[in-house]
């Protein structure tokens, strides 16, 4: 285990959130840390909270209580059921986030999708940011498809050009929600190999998955997400092979069961 | 503004009468356009090209011409080229009947095709032959969805009704415009006037939207 | 009886001209009326309940009376409230642009909606502020989504155009009735009337199916 006093990425605290004014619990306290460079993949049963966590990170969904902090500084807080969630855009700024269902823009084409935000929101100039996105796509192997319009692309070409859009931006952390769940199984690959890439570059991420490559693969840490809380959290050798908690080898099973 | 309002003047008895001859009118135009819209359906939907065109035709040409010349056309050429005397609300029931059943005709057509080929293929699966199938599950579900949209077309219908004023039909239309006239006060009679037309209308209307809320709760 | 499609042959000019009358009523009508539907369309999605409320009972009471009463109420009362005279081009001009505002506010709107939220998603996701949003995201998705439908509704205003023959306006309809109780010939003036209404919304007709292929491939929706 490395020591190392550097400030965590990421600190949820405490997190609680609810729908229908508190009647449905969909966290009940979480507490996690991200150091910087840490590639965090959360697996877990369906309608346990992790992809309600991501969205919480994003800025999407308010909390109830708890809190978070990006980089050392205070992100996202709130005191209460029925109080505001108080979000700081500008850190949010600094996180990127994939879908499920990619999301492209359907009216715009593949470059266009991609300099929308860095022109209108930073101010970068046309050429420049065209040439940016150029380079990601080569660097994607989607150079030939900067022209073309989602509704032209396969599945998992659009869900390249939604990780190219969402790095146009520079971010500090990258956030993929459940980004292969909707592809047919011969394209999930491709886009491994582009998050594997963007690992190897050292991008802090956290992908929430079914797909057990990611855990295995990619990640540094892996927390076992059940019931609204963190069963487990740990290395992929230990979450994965020899969990410590009764409710992790369960779904361990279940899940390397089905895939055998 | 010069105009001094006086509600008074209006007597609702010629508007009541005026009123039960459009929805006679409209009553009457619904049971043509929706049995015989539902016959003209299955007519579009024969493999049968001969048996098709003339019946599309038919459909295309009520579409896309104005109701009013429709009315028009009805009340000044049946008479003379089928050398027949129809009493003027025959006439009407017959432009609007026929209207109805092109419209419906379409929504009936559109529902029917909209039945998943999935439920037909498990019907044939199951066995059920062709008159089977039709009868326990294109039906049922075609008819189910085609509800809303020959409601308000039944609708559309009663404030076309208004257009046979034109040919000095005594609808709803026709009273007001006469009382208007009469009276010098067009601003109550077309006000009240319109308000009813709105008052029969829009609780429809809402039963419709009531309908398809509810369709598309079920449907999930 | 004989039909006698000759006696038209003097009269093709009047026609020539009603009809011209009428595409320009429609098409005034068009540009107006679809204006003011966006604009109400955008105001019964609004967050303010007023401007729901105001732009919701003008929608329902255009649609839920007769196009005919709307026209006689502006052609003979507007008048009167305004104090000003009214042409019959003025009052056509009114009336069918309010009817097609409110049709069209319901096509704006359905469109609207049709956007799922997922595209707000993306937007928060990248950072884009609302104006962004609404002008660059949801607006042009919005009105490409809404074009079959607005060409149909186009089809219906050219329809109802004919009405304002009812007001003693010389559009095509209004013209073909004139010559029909000049010649006292209803069947072969009456029918190239029709023929005429028909020649011109039914090709349009045809387009809307083409127009809502082409959009939705290349939307993919």
């Amino acid at each position: 285990m490395t020591m190392s006093f550097s400030l965590p990425l990421v600190k949820m605290q405490a997190l609680h959130k609810s729908y229908a004014n508190g009647e449905i619990q969909v966290l009940k306290g979480i507490d996690i840390e991200m150091k910087p460079g840490d590639r965090v993949v959360v697996i877990g049963p369906s309608g346990g909270g992790k992809s309600t966590l991501l969205r919480v990170m994003m800025g999407l969904e308010k909390i109830d209580s708890g809190s978070i902090s990006f980089d050392g500084k205070p992100y996202i807080s709130s005191d209460g059921v029925g109080k505001k969630t108080i979000i700081d855009t500008n850190v949010r700024r600094s996180i990127g986030m994939v879908f499920q269902h990619y999301t492209l823009f359907p009216h715009l084409n593949v470059i266009q999708n991609l300099i929308l935000a860095p022109c209108k929101v930073r101010g970068e100039p046309k050429a420049k940011a065209e040439a940016r996105a150029q380079a990601l796509l080569e660097r994607f192997g989607l150079g030939a498809k900067a022209r073309a319009f989602p509704a032209q692309l396969s599945g998992g070409q659009k869900q390249r050009v939604a990780i190219a859009r969402a790095l146009m931006l520079d971010p500090k952390l990258m956030l993929f929600d459940e980004v292969t769940s909707a592809l047919d199984p011969e394209l999930v690959s491709e886009v491994e190999q582009v998050i594997m890439q963007l690992a190897s570059q050292n991008m802090p991420m956290m992908i929430v998955t079914h797909d057990m490559w990611f855990a295995k693969n990619i990640a540094s840490r892996v927390i076992f997400c059940a019931g609204g809380v963190v069963v487990e959290d740990g290395p992929p050798e230990q979450v994965l092979g020899s969990p410590k908690e009764e409710r992790t080898k369960e779904f361990i099973d279940r899940v390397f069961h089905i895939k055998q | 503004m010069n105009y001094t309002f006086d509600f008074n003047s209006i007597t609702f008895a010629p508007l009541l009468r005026g009123l039960v001859v459009s929805l006679e009118l409209t009553v009457a135009a619904n049971i043509i356009g929706v049995i015989a819209g539902f016959g003209l359906a299955l007519l579009l939907m024969s493999p049968y090209r001969l048996l098709r065109m003339p019946f599309m035709l038919f459909v295309e040409f009520f579409r896309c011409t104005p109701a009013i010349v429709q009315i028009v056309w009805i009340f000044y050429c049946v008479p003379m080229l089928f050398d027949v005397f129809l009493d003027p609300i025959t006439m009407g029931v017959l432009a609007l009947g026929l209207n109805l059943t092109a419209f419906n005709a379409e929504a009936y057509r559109a529902s029917i095709q909209a039945v998943p080929k999935e439920q037909i293929d498990a019907g044939i699966a199951l066995g059920l032959n062709p008159w089977q199938r039709v009868l326990y599950i294109v039906f049922p579900t075609a008819f189910r969805a085609s509800v809303p949209v020959l409601l308000t077309n039944g609708i559309v219908i009663f404030q076309q009704s208004a257009l046979v004023a034109i040919v000095a039909i005594a609808d709803l239309m026709y009273e007001a415009k006469s009382l208007a006239t009469e009276t010098y006060r067009p601003i109550e009679t077309f006000t009240v006037v319109a308000l009813i037309y709105f008052a029969v209308s829009f609780p429809i209307t809402q039963i419709v939207g009531f309908l398809e809320r509810r369709r598309q709760l079920l449907a999930g | 009886m004989s039909l006698d499609f000759s006696v038209l042959a003097r009269f093709e000019h009047a026609l020539f001209l009603g009809l011209v009358t009428t595409l320009e009523l429609t098409a005034v009508c068009i540009l107006l009326g679809c204006t003011l539907g966006f604009l109400v369309g955008l105001a019964r999605t609004s967050r303010s309940t007023i401007l729901r409320l105001v732009s919701g009972t003008y929608v329902e009471f255009f649609r839920g009376t007769p196009v005919l009463i709307q026209l006689f109420w502006i052609f003979f009362c507007l008048p009167l409230i305004l104090g000003v005279e009214l042409s019959n081009f003025a009052s056509g001009v009114i009336a069918l642009t309010l009817y097609m505002g409110a049709i069209t506010s319901e096509t704006f709107r359905a469109s609207l909606k049709s956007i799922g939220p997922e595209q707000r998603d993306a937007c928060v996701a990248l950072g884009l502020p609302s104006r962004v949003q609404v002008t660059s995201v949801i607006l042009p998705q919005a009105v490409l989504r809404a074009i079959p439908t607005l060409l149909s509704n186009c089809v219906s205003l050219f329809k109802e155009s004919a009405l304002v023959s009812a007001v003693g306006m010389a559009d095509l309809m209004f013209v073909g009735q004139n010559i029909s109780n000049n010649t006292a010939r209803p069947v072969e003036v009456l029918t190239v009337v029709a023929l005429i209404y028909f020649v011109i919304a039914f090709p349009l007709t045809r387009a809307v199916t083409l127009v809502e292929g082409r959009i939705l491939k290349k939307l993919a929706i």
